[in-house]
């Protein structure tokens, strides 16, 4: 399985102005979010990448992606219909090619030297099937994401096969339905926000919409539904993921970012003041 | 591996379910007692819980009904005082350690009783730890227990719930109503949780869901049962019980913990069980308005109603785990934790909900069957065991599932014409008794796990009759259900707990066989026991009429027995259908996002009285709306009248009552002298439980030889000789004292003990006033002579009994059968702090369960408070005038016979009598001995107290050397709780008197009984001799629909045992047989009572009118 498109969602109500946040990368440059995103997707071998936005916000966003402009397109929702109508849109920019899907408010840092990304994409060509990044995550957090139960694949430590996702469980579903063997009390696999979908989820997600008349469209009952289609793995711990939408969001990436990158002495540094002049 | 040992492991049922009795029965001392060591041993080393329990139970019952029955275990011995505080603290395995030391110098009956008690309790902690770790571990629960901080509240409420159409209007409402169950058979009480966890294959309950309402009251049936959930914008969780008339903010984490502290326990509870209230924030010190801004968003509150439709308490429909499933349900529609927000349940949602019901329960300390919570699923189901299976909680620990399953019946298992044919056959009730179920589900399990012959082979019968109905259900056939259920009643569930009948409902029975012939199709017996909730089955067409025959056959009934055993409410007869749909939720929006009428008739009074300034602008649109709602909406036309009965609820009440309290203080002799003085004592602190004990220098010793005449055996020829002589020539007269209420006996209900129909003894039910009547007519009727019995009376007794002797025709006694009514009676009062402290935290009291005890603390708090706020001291009149008077101890009551003039009456009537056998109402192995008599008299006693071998359980004095002076020492005088426990000998009451000798130590003669004055200052001289001690009893408080409270109340009393202590009456002590002695304080005692040959003995006794 060839990787060779990428998906990037960034038409949310309330996450348009987020990727044009700017934000210094671990290498010290100031550059925009959405920037950070799209090398991300570029690092893993991708060619071409399809930004779905809301209606007029184009211009403001090919400003910001600079030098990568070429191998852009954009693709406008017409209306704000939910995150898994977003990843529809794309439909016709992905065709029938498996494509890496990254949402436009999230930054990673990664375990190894290789993008988050591009482990994923090379996992993917590897296993020749979807597979989702995960998380483990404690039960506090389910409110925010989409989760997977499963199991382990036989002989590894981190991966696993898809049974079940629900999107935003309480807690009382995920305990009945989606514990995993292995991870600690409490803590189930959320999504990473990072993805490599065959098209099928394509045709999952139009057969959604078809059905679903009014209702926004999540992406998780898709990728549910693809679990049963189709062999669907997920992927755990390839590194750390940051929302950029919650409170502190963006300044929990911002140092997690400088911490990881040559400036991390001197940011450190700079906590350590900081600590110390409140404790005095 | 021993045959018990075997019994207990074997995997086999031919080999399991064989009984205890059958290795028993005919076994000696020592080989019980080898067989105790090896139970212990496989009890102790046992990694399977039933194995555990069940060498428990077996353990249990060979030191409570085998081994003191055989020849080797002494009657006589010390109970370690060490072991008995272990297990008042719950710590069974320290105590049982210190009794076996013990017994290793030699069985004895205490010791025997002692360990019988350590087991029965050891078994059903462990089995109460086992279903709550089960409950913890059921799958959906466990995260709840793991959220100890609000940033870790996952939960939160659904968007449609947080949005509204502009900031100053109410927030939607979602309302959940739920139908209440009644189970057409459960099997042999097979729906308590051990049980099925134990023997799932037996564990079968056919349970229909059903609406509700009261003939007469009701337009129509509808779910009884309604919780009402919404988001309103303060930051509290305002909860309200509409049925119980109490509503609070809660701002304050720890006080979501306290339930007892208020009626609002399982609204509180329910908001723990749905992970609103995760129960691991208990403790955290959290703040609540956190946890609710994680929920709801900051500024916001929740608020939950609860809503009972006015069925009364105890009608076996499990009301309360129906409402707290209700309560979940909508708490968790309401987060997201069930997906559909309307509309019907999803049956794994359902199941969730169950689950999470009886977290509930146990969090707030009560508890139900498997099957209670069956109102939340539709129509008829069958619910069954589950054996567990690899990835249940359960696997490996237990046999079954915590959790059954339901099986909804469809229409080819039940059709619509045989759903209704049902219907229209069946007249519902509440008969009005309330009891608490609590013991006989306890006996239940004792006799499930230790296999009885005759109750196991119940057990099996009850599967069949299921089996039955479910076939009658299938082909329509309505008599085959009733016969089925009145067999059930009548066969295994009476042999498995006799009970579960008393005689209300079998009278109830017989008559409506009488007047409906062969159109009565059949009796149901709904839940527990019988009494509250039953089911009658008719001819369709005769419906109408056996309803309201019914109902007038209840309600003369009723009156009949209202004293004679615990009422708490009119009968009622119900409307129902059966409800198809199970708990339905449905979203009001707008204008309709009410709450029920009753919800504002409670709160609209208090915003009356608040300056409509400080009300949030969304109450005052929302009372706009419900303004507008009481115009247009005919249901509401009653509001206002019945707000201004909310505005001005005292009035009416408070004359009536205290009018009728200060009628009965007059009419029974109330000294309002001692009252005061008495009060001003108590306030002052020179009266009170501490105040009761001897100096702690005191020396108490037990008996020494000599001291006590031991009739355990045979009594010589001669003595029986003068006895019988003494009988013959009339010279004895027996008094049984039944002026007390038998706080113990009903827990404070307040019903005249002496007419209670406790048991049945030659086929029918008696009376304890029957049962003494008995005795006297045999022993008269061996010597050819008549023996006059005297019943004492008290304010509250007098009137009962005389109504019901002379219904039942003095039970056909032949000989004079008197009265003697009370002359002295008390005013109740409220306890001072320092009383009610004492006896909760320096008297020794049983530790309950770990959430018992929660609940416990709560519940005192609340009873303080309750106290500073009346007034320590204060006259206790917030009750029915019979529940605020107290009889003042039985030391009274013989003085009383002088003071009435039954005593001279008598000895008018025949001079020659010279003796008198003074027993208590509840010591029914008493009779007129004539060996016994014959000892009195030739030891020329004046009084001669009748003893027994202390067991555990009889507390409250004994025999004792007070200073090297031998006397009967009460337990409240004790210094030392210890004390109680170094004496052999344990005070019967029943007691020989002296006529003469009695006379001349009130220093009077048999001619001056005649003066009334003389009479009265004899007794208040000889009564200045004999202390009085204050003493806390608790009485139920009625109210609402059959709801009870328990109030701890002082009192004073004086007590027959310290006659004792005064030299010129010349005591003696005779040791007498334990059946002879023992009393029958408790219900609970019963079916020990009954198995242990205790009954027979009394049956041997009596000869029946």
């Amino acid at each position: 399985m060839k990787v060779t498109k990428a998906v990037i969602t960034s038409a949310g109500p309330a996450q348009r102005a987020l990727p044009l946040q700017r934000i210094i990368d671990r290498d010290g440059v100031s550059k925009p979010v959405l920037q950070i995103i799209l090398e991300e997707a570029l690092h893993a071998g991708v060619d071409e990448v399809g930004i779905v936005v809301a209606p007029g916000d184009t211009e403001v966003f090919a400003q910001a992606v600079g030098e990568h402009r070429a191998r852009l397109r954009f693709i406008e929702q017409a209306a704000p219909r939910g995150y898994g109508h977003a990843v529809y849109c794309a439909r016709q920019f992905v065709g029938a090619a498996p494509f890496l899907h990254l949402v436009g408010d999230h930054l990673y840092i990664s375990r190894t030297e290789h993008g988050c990304a591009r482990q994923l994409v090379e996992l993917a060509r590897a296993e020749n099937c979807a597979i989702s990044a995960v998380q483990p995550s404690r039960e506090s957090l389910l409110p925010y994401y989409g989760t997977v139960g499963g199991r382990l694949v036989p002989g590894t430590q981190n991966l696993y096969v898809v049974e079940q996702v629900i999107e935003k469980p309480t807690p009382t579903e995920a305990e009945q339905r989606l514990m995993v063997p292995g991870l600690r009390v409490g803590h189930y696999l959320c999504f990473f926000g990072m993805h490599v979908l065959t098209p099928t989820v394509m045709e999952l997600l139009g057969a959604q919409i078809e059905r679903a008349g009014a209702s926004p469209i999540q992406l998780s009952p898709a990728l549910h539904e693809l679990a049963r289609h189709e062999r669907y793995l997920a992927l755990a711990n390839i590194g750390r993921r940051y929302d950029v939408g919650v409170k502190y969001g963006l300044l929990t990436a911002q140092l997690a970012l400088a911490l990881d990158g040559p400036d991390r002495d001197e940011v450190l540094s700079s906590l350590v003041e900081l600590l110390a002049t409140r404790h005095a | 591996m021993s045959e018990l040992a075997r019994i207990i492991t074997s995997s086999d049922p031919a080999v399991r379910d064989r009984s205890l009795d059958a290795f028993c029965r005919g076994a000696s001392t020592r080989e019980l007692l080898a067989a105790t060591v090896e139970l212990e041993a496989l009890r102790s080393s046992s990694d399977n819980l039933y194995h555990r329990v069940r060498a428990l139970f077996f353990l249990y019952a060979i030191y409570r009904f085998y081994l003191p029955r055989t020849a080797g275990v002494a009657a006589r011995g010390m109970i370690p005082f060490t072991g008995y505080t272990h297990l008042l603290n719950r710590r069974f395995e320290e105590a049982i350690t210190i009794f076996r030391t013990a017994q290793s110098a030699g069985p004895t009956d205490p010791l025997c009783s002692a360990l019988a008690v350590a087991y029965h309790r050891l078994a059903f902690q462990t089995l109460a730890d086992q279903v709550r770790r089960s409950v913890r571990s059921v799958r959906g629960n466990q995260w709840m227990f793991r959220v100890g901080h609000p940033a870790d509240q996952p939960l939160r409420v659904r968007t449609e719930l947080r949005e509204r159409a502009a900031a100053d209007v109410p927030f939607p409402v979602l309302r959940e109503s739920t139908p209440v169950r009644m189970d057409l058979t459960h099997s042999g009480w097979s729906d308590i949780f051990f049980l099925g966890m134990d023997f799932p294959e037996g564990a079968r309950v056919l349970n229909v869901s059903i609406d509700l309402g009261v003939r007469g009251r009701d337009a129509q049936p509808r779910p009884p049962v309604e919780a009402y959930f919404r988001v309103i914008d303060e930051p509290v969780l305002r909860l309200t019980s509409i049925d119980l008339a109490t509503t609070a903010d809660i701002t304050d984490l720890a006080e979501v913990f306290d339930f007892a502290r208020d009626y609002l326990g399982l609204l509180k509870a329910a908001v723990i069980a749905a992970g609103l209230v995760p129960p691991g924030m208990e403790g955290s010190g959290q703040r609540l308005a956190d946890l609710l801004a994680q929920l709801v968003g900051a500024g916001n509150g929740i608020e939950l109603v609860s809503s009972v439709n006015g069925i009364p308490k105890g009608s076996r429909l499990a009301v309360s785990t129906n409402l707290l499933a209700s309560l979940i349900a909508v708490c968790m529609r309401a987060t997201g934790q069930a997906a559909s927000l309307t509309g019907q349940l999803a049956e794994h949602e359902r199941r969730l909900v169950a689950a999470r019901a009886i977290l509930g329960e146990w969090l707030a300390g009560s508890g139900g069957g498997w099957q209670d919570s069956g109102g939340v699923w539709p129509g008829m189901k069958l619910i069954q065991g589950v054996l567990a299976a690899e990835g249940d909680p359960e696997y490996g620990v237990s046999r079954g599932r915590l959790l059954p399953s339901h099986h909804i019946l469809g229409r080819d298992e039940a059709s619509d014409a045989t759903r209704l044919a049902l219907q229209e056959s069946l007249v519902l009730v509440h008969g009005g008794m309330a009891q608490n179920v609590g013991p006989i589900l306890e006996m239940v399990t004792e006799k499930y796990l230790l296999r009885s012959d005759a109750e196991w082979r119940a057990r099996q019968d009850a599967l069949g009759i299921l089996d039955t109905i479910l076939q009658a259900l299938h082909e329509g056939d309505i008599p085959m259900i009733g016969a089925a259920t009145t067999r059930n009643f009548f066969e295994p569930i009476q042999t498995i707990i006799p009970w579960a009948t008393n005689l209300y409902t079998e009278q109830l029975i017989a008559q409506s066989r009488a007047a409906f012939g062969t159109d009565f199709w059949g009796f149901w017996m709904l839940g527990g026991m019988s009494g509250g909730g039953m089911g009658f089955i008719f001819a369709p067409q005769r419906k109408a009429e056996a309803q309201e025959r019914l109902q007038s056959l209840m309600s003369s009934a009723k009156r009949r027995l209202e004293h004679a055993l615990p009422f708490a409410m009119e009968p009622v007869v119900y409307d129902f259908v059966i409800n198809e749909r199970g708990t339905y939720a449905e979203l009001l929006e707008g204008n309709t996002a009410l709450l029920p009428a009753g919800y504002y008739a409670l709160i609209v009074p208090a915003m009356l009285r608040a300056d409509p300034r400080t009300l949030p602008a969304s109450r005052r649109v929302e009372l706009d709306r419900f303004g507008a709602a009481t115009r247009t909406q005919p249901e509401l036309a009653s509001m206002v009248p019945s707000l201004f009965d909310q505005l001005l609820p005292q009035v009416r009440r408070e004359g009536a009552g205290a009018r009728e309290l200060h009628a009965l203080l007059d009419e029974n002799g109330f000294d309002r002298v001692q009252h005061e003085q008495i009060r001003a004592d108590m306030r002052a602190g020179r009266i009170g439980l501490m105040q009761n004990r001897l100096s702690p220098t005191t020396d108490i010793r037990d008996v020494e030889p000599g001291d006590v005449y031991d009739a355990t055996g045979f009594l010589p020829a001669e003595l029986e000789r003068i006895g019988q002589a003494a009988l013959a020539a009339g010279q004895v007269a027996v008094v049984s004292l039944a002026a007390g209420a038998g706080s113990r006996w009903t827990q404070g209900a307040g019903v005249v003990k002496a007419l209670h129909p406790f048991a049945r003894l030659a086929g029918k039910h008696r009376t304890f006033v029957e049962t003494h009547l008995a005795k006297s007519r045999r022993v008269g009727r061996s010597v050819g002579a008549t023996i006059p019995h005297i019943f004492t009376t008290s304010y509250l007794t007098h009137a009962p009994i005389a109504a019901y002797l002379a219904a039942e025709r003095n039970y056909g006694y032949d000989g004079p059968l008197l009265l003697s009514p009370g002359r002295s009676v008390g005013l109740r009062l409220v306890p001072t702090v320092r009383d009610l402290r004492f006896a909760w935290e320096e008297l020794p009291v049983q530790v309950l369960d770990e959430q018992a005890q929660k609940m416990r603390a709560s519940l005192h708090a609340a009873l303080i408070s309750w106290v500073q706020s009346v007034g320590e001291g204060s006259d206790y009149t917030d009750n029915v005038p019979s529940q605020c008077l107290h009889p003042v101890g039985h030391w009274f009551e013989v003085p009383n016979m002088l003071r009435n003039g039954t005593l001279a009456q008598l000895l008018t009537e025949r001079p020659g009598l010279r003796y008198l056998m003074v027993h208590n109402i509840d010591t029914l192995g008493a009779d007129v001995d004539p060996g016994l008599l014959g000892l009195h008299i030739s030891r020329q006693s004046g009084l001669t107290f009748e003893v027994i071998t202390r067991r555990i359980e009889d507390r409250g004095g004994g025999l004792a050397r007070v200073d090297g002076t031998l006397r009967l020492l009460e337990g409240l005088a004790m210094p030392r709780e210890e004390d109680e426990f170094d004496l052999s000998y344990y005070n019967t009451m029943t007691t020989w008197v002296d006529i003469d000798q009695l006379l001349r130590a009130f220093a009077l003669t048999r001619d001056e009984l005649q003066d009334h004055a003389r009479v009265v200052g004899a007794i208040r001289a000889l009564g200045a001799r004999v202390p009085t001690y204050i003493t806390l009893k608790d009485v139920k408080k009625r109210w609402g629909h059959g709801q009870e409270d328990l109030f701890p109340v002082a009192q004073f009393e004086k007590l027959w045992g310290d006659l004792s202590t005064l030299p010129e009456l010349n005591c003696g002590y005779v040791a007498v047989p334990r059946v002879r002695g023992q009393q029958l304080k408790d219900q609970a005692q019963l079916d020990g009572w009954l198995r242990d040959g205790s009954a027979d003995y009394v049956e041997s006794l009596c000869e029946w009118g």
